[in-house]
């Protein structure tokens, strides 16, 4: 590792880097144990119905079996939820999608629980289900949860601004149409898992693959009427996850099978295909947009109707779908605005959150909008995009004034003097026999943040040990995108230390502080607002504690430098060794707390959101797609791609890249293969061989332009940038593909076959 | 607790398949780990070829090419006889899975694996290849249509192996021409493919073609009456697509979780259309990969 003193605003190597790509580093999957158990669940198989009889006898009488438990052996309300409680941990009575728990095993070893759970005998009363938005809102339809009061809907609720839809009707020009996108995986490589045990005074700890260790012990604690000082959870570096961890996956399995593994640890880890039947999902939407503008392509109006399927439990739904609609108009000035949603149980797996969270959705249809109002106007569609833009002191589609920093301008100006769209006519001609090449752009934003009516803090905690080391006790999950990389860089910046005297300690419930869940854009930006504070005290602290030493009556003179203090006077300088070994345990600590300011306009709409609206930051980026269509297969290939990212301040230009090119890569994933495919609650797309994600010959180069602003609240002027980049490429490749041979697709993926049936269709229409 | 053999000679492995001829044989394990994965097949004894020299060669042999049957794809695509001769081939294998499963991945477990999806079996298909067969009790080898026998039926009797593939050298075609259409560009099962060997006149006219289309049947189709049909004729569009209309007529897809019969069937005839770029055949014969051309 290079020594050197981490610096803001400059790229710096990640501190995991080293560890990671020798295989040292310790994932979650990577915890075994002496004496381990395995555990596994038997899955309801089942998209609805009720329970009969579940017969265990013969899997607990399987030798090597060490239990068998089911719902009444769950001692607390069984139920885990974030913001609504209706998923049981182990199903008792009914089951409303197939990945449903009914019966959890402890076994000696995998072969062993695989024929135990195989062994178990469910006998369940089909019922029928309701799949897609429109089955399950029809007035006679099954309802999944009898005791929730809007049947199968989660939530109902509305944006409204200005005159609301009646200003539709005021419009020189009004665009109408309908959006489909399916569901998406967020295919991380490492699933979901996780090791507990019980120690000898009957605490549990869980080691666990989450991006919400401190939430999770109030999901345990719930869920299996535990004392949250009766267990500790430790959240090491995730192998990827995107919001697919940010919720109940194993945990409570875990914790409730330590508590029958008579202090033996017990691990499990569901593989790829149970990781398709039973994880998180991207929601799959129906969207129906109508905007109006003047004739000179100035935005007035907007209405939509959101439907979002949510599957068969709340976990993040109704949030889900609440930031979909605060970004359903793009980050434009519409002054009227009414955007309904409806977020609906289905019998299929739960839907919840994942990078670019419900935004991802909308922006397909928006930006898609925007191009075919750029089309009727005949304006070219950057210039729309660039006019209606929002800026600092605008309303945005809520009605919430802009008070922060706000980039999409900038972003778009970049884009406009990009080679790829200056150059984009001459590229377009020079298209191969039977190819044929366009150039689509997209304007995005994303949140960042809980929102109103959800305290988005972190508590930071550093150290300086008795060694003399700084010491940072991380407590937001870094499951990939280099926060924890942000926290080296802003204590060594602040402090003058060396990167190879600056120690993380991971999230762990017994060690760090509660600082929220690692998602929303919010992980460096809370957490590093309130180390900044955190290790400022340090610094102050260790040049007071310096001064006993140094004899200094001042402390004006005393240097906190590497290694060390030093009086600038008198030259005399003590090790932080000394410093360290001298103080009290107590006295080497500094903690403190961040909470994200929030939206202060008092707003008349939105009152159907239990908590996260509105939001008060967001990041922007312009993206640019240079796609090249095969007529004779309907294969789009992104040849070029180019985005101008606007997230405040960069800390470090490498991982902010990073985050660019993999929300990027992941989103054209989500452009043109990515699609859970279902038939009555059963997954036509179960594992790799069938649900595509790109590989590295679909992901072009990708240029990456960042534009800075100042987000005043932010750590050094940052704000997150880990969502914002998923959003674009869906509506670019859109954009593009209608750029290149007049086919509009309102239904994603942008599949060949899709393409070349629409290429068909434009033909028998006497199209191009 | 199953027992994974690895013989060193060809003797050694005869005497493992009299002793256990439900012995299940492998050579990269690409397919057959993926089948024991998900439970399909399961044994006792496992029988890996790998370290068979005999069955790993590639080289001439009276004016012919014999590719062994544990020859991995890695090694086929960089072998210098068949670059030179077969790019029909080279082109298939460069579609084909991804490095790592390339390097463990061999011929004759593509061939034996029999999937109507295999890529590299409508390049041997219209290679007119020979599958080489051989067990304890001596050695035969029939035409690749002949052995296969549907999707995932291959024609070996207990105690057989393929030992190897064996082709003419196609010096009378002077167009080798393979497309896969996937879902992305690598790591993906073909959804239609095909290959052709041509020899066209430099005026265009087809003096000769072969065809062969994977994916769209329970095995590789192929069609003596399109060949005839494009013989004598000029590589323009119109004929091109004439042929094309007889294409989606021939062959027999499937809808799946990956494509439907429909889009199939057009890609098949379209695919054909693919040939109108390529007036000029000593230059396709150079290029390595359609892809690179882009
Ligand atoms: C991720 C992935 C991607 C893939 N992509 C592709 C692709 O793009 N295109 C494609 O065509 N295939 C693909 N495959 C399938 C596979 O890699 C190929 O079919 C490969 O050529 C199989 O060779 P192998 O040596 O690994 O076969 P093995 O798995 O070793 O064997 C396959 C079968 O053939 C039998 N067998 C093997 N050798 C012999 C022999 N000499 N004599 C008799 N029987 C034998 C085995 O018993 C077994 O039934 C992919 C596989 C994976 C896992």
């Amino acid at each position: 590792m290079d020594i050197q003193i981490p610096e803001i605003g400059k790229s710096f190597a990640r501190p995991d880097a080293a560890a990671k790509v020798t295989g040292a580093e310790k994932y979650a999957v990577d915890y075994y144990g002496d004496h381990l158990l395995w555990a596994g669940v038997r899955r309801a198989e089942v998209a609805h119905g009720r329970i009969r009889n579940l017969d265990t006898s013969a899997a607990a009488r399987l030798p090597g079996v060490m239990a068998v438990l089911t719902g009444r052996d769950v001692p607390g309300a069984n139920r885990q939820g974030i913001v609504h409680k209706d998923q049981p941990v182990l199903a008792t009575d009914k089951v409303r999608y197939s990945g449903d728990a009914v019966a959890l095993v402890l076994a000696e070893n995998r072969e062993t629980l695989k024929q135990a759970i195989d062994l178990i005998e469910v006998d369940i009363e089909t019922l029928p289900g309701v799949f897609t938005v429109d089955e399950a809102l029809k007035p006679d339809a099954p309802v999944l949860h009898e005791e929730h009061p809007g049947g199968n809907v989660l939530l109902k609720a509305e944006i409204k601004a200005g005159k609301g839809e009646s200003a539709l009707k005021d419009c020189h020009i009004l665009i109408e149409e309908t959006f489909d996108v399916p569901m998406q995986a967020h295919a991380f490589l490492e699933t979901e898992n996780g090791i507990a045990w019980q120690e000898a005074d009957g605490r549990v700890v869980l080691i666990a693959s989450t991006q919400a260790p401190f939430r999770d012990k109030w999901e345990i604690s719930h869920a299996l009427g535990l004392g949250m000082d009766r267990m500790r959870v430790i959240s090491p570096y995730l192998g990827g996850a995107f919001g697919g961890k940010d919720g109940a996956t194993v945990q409570c399995f875990l914790v409730l099978a330590a508590l029958h593994a008579g202090g033996r640890p017990v691990k499990m880890w569901w593989n790829r295909e149970e990781n398709f039947a039973a994880g998180y999902k991207r929601h799959a939407a129906h969207m129906r947009y109508r905007l109006g503008a003047n004739s000179d392509g100035t935005l007035q109006a907007l209405h939509c109707r959101l439907y979002y399927n949510t599957g068969a439990y709340a976990h993040l739904g109704g949030e889900v779908m609440a930031l979909g609609m605060e970004h359903a108009g793009g980050p434009y000035r519409i002054p009227h605005t009414l955007i309904e949603g409806w977020c609906v149980y289905t019998n299929n797996p739960i839907a919840g959150a994942m990078r670019g969270f419900g935004v991802a959705q909308v922006s397909f249809a928006i930006e898609q909008m925007m191009d075919l109002l750029a089309a009727k106007l005949n304006i070219n569609p950057l210039a729309l995009r660039k006019k209606n833009a929002l800026r600092r002191g605008d309303q945005n589609t809520s009605g919430v004034t802009m008070t922060q920093s706000t980039g999409i301008g900038d972003c778009l100006a970049a884009l406009a003097e990009n080679p790829l769209w200056l150059k984009r006519n001459d590229w377009k001609q020079a298209a191969g026999p039977f190819k044929k090449r366009g150039v689509g752009v997209s304007a995005v934003f994303n949140a960042m943040g809980y929102g109103r009516g959800l305290p988005d803090s972190a508590i930071a905690k550093i150290e300086l040990t008795e060694g003399g080391r700084i010491r940072v006790y991380n407590g937001v999950t870094d499951m990939g995108q280099g926060n924890a990389t942000a926290f080296v860089q802003i204590a060594g910046q602040i402090l003058c230390q060396e990167n190879t005297r600056i120690e993380l300690v991971q999230p762990d419930t017994d060690r760090t502080l509660p600082s929220g869940s690692s998602s929303a854009g919010r992980t460096t930006y809370t957490y590093g607002n309130a180390l900044i504070k955190a290790s400022e005290s340090l610094r102050r602290k260790i040049i007071g504690r310096a001064a006993l030493m140094l004899l200094a009556d001042t402390l004006d003179h005393l240097e906190l430098l590497p290694g060390r203090v030093r009086d600038l006077q008198s030259g005399r300088e003590i090790p932080l060794e000394m410093i360290g070994s001298m103080m009290a345990a107590e006295d080497r600590i500094c903690i403190s707390q961040f909470l994200m300011p929030v939206v202060r306009d008092k707003l008349d709409t939105g009152k159907g959101f239990i908590i996260g609206f509105p939001h008060l930051i967001f990041s922007y980026a312009a993206h640019l797609a240079c796609i090249e269509v095969d007529e004779l297969t309907g294969a789009v290939e992104v040849k070029n791609y180019a985005a101008a990212t606007e997230a405040g301040r960069v800390l470090n230009p490498q991982t902010f890249t990073q985050q660019v090119q993999g929300a990027i890569a992941q989103g054209i994933g989500y452009a043109l293969y990515e699609e859970i495919k279902m038939e009555q609650g059963r997954l036509l797309t179960p594992d790799f061989t069938t649900y595509h994600i790109p590989g590295a010959m679909d992901v072009p180069e990708i240029s990456s332009q960042i534009v800075e602003t100042w987000e005043p609240s932010g750590p050094y002027g940052m704000k997150g940038v880990g969502e914002v980049g998923s959003n674009g490429p869906l509506p670019a490749i859109a954009n593009a593909l209608a750029d290149a041979c007049g086919i509009r697709l309102t239904c994603s993926p942008l599949k060949q076959e899709r393409v070349l049936e629409a290429l068909s269709q434009s033909r028998r229409e006497g199209g191009s | 607790m199953r027992q994974v053999r690895l013989p060193q000679t060809l003797a050694d492995l005869w005497s493992l398949l009299n002793k256990d001829p439900t012995a299940l044989i492998f050579s990269g394990g690409t397919d057959l780990f993926v089948k024991m994965r998900a439970d399909k097949v399961a044994a006792s004894t496992m029988i890996g070829l790998e370290r068979l020299a005999a069955l790993r060669d590639i080289r001439e042999d009276n004016g012919d090419i014999r590719i062994g049957a544990c020859a991995t794809h890695e090694n086929i695509l960089r072998h210098p006889l068949i670059a030179a001769h077969l790019p029909v081939l080279v082109q298939a294998l460069r579609t084909l899975g991804s490095p790592p499963i390339r390097t463990m991945g061999t011929i004759g477990g593509n061939i034996c694996t029999a999937s109507p999806a295999g890529d590299t079996l409508p390049p041997l298909y219209v290679l007119r290849a020979e599958v080489e067969i051989a067990s304890s009790k001596g050695s035969r080898s029939v035409p690749i249509p002949d052995f296969i026998a549907g999707p995932g039926q291959i024609r070996l009797a207990a105690g057989e192996i393929v030992t190897g593939v064996r082709v003419k050298k196609p010096a009378e075609f002077n167009l080798h021409h393979f497309e896969k259409v996937g879902q992305r560009k690598s790591m993906s099962c073909a959804v239609a493919g095909m290959a052709a060997l041509l020899r066209v006149t430099p005026s265009g006219a087809i003096e000769a073609c072969r065809l062969a289309w994977g994916s769209v049947g329970p095995t590789v189709m192929t069609d003596a009456g399109i060949e005839n049909f494009l013989t004598g004729k000029i590589l323009s569009p119109d004929t091109l697509s004439a042929a094309a209309r007889q294409v989606t007529r021939m062959v027999m897809p499937i809808d799946d979780v990956r494509a439907t019969a429909d889009y199939r069937r057009t890609v098949s005839g379209n695919l054909l259309l693919r040939l109108s770029g390529m007036e000029n055949p000593t230059i396709e014969l150079k290029r390595q990969s359609p892809s690179e051309g882009m």
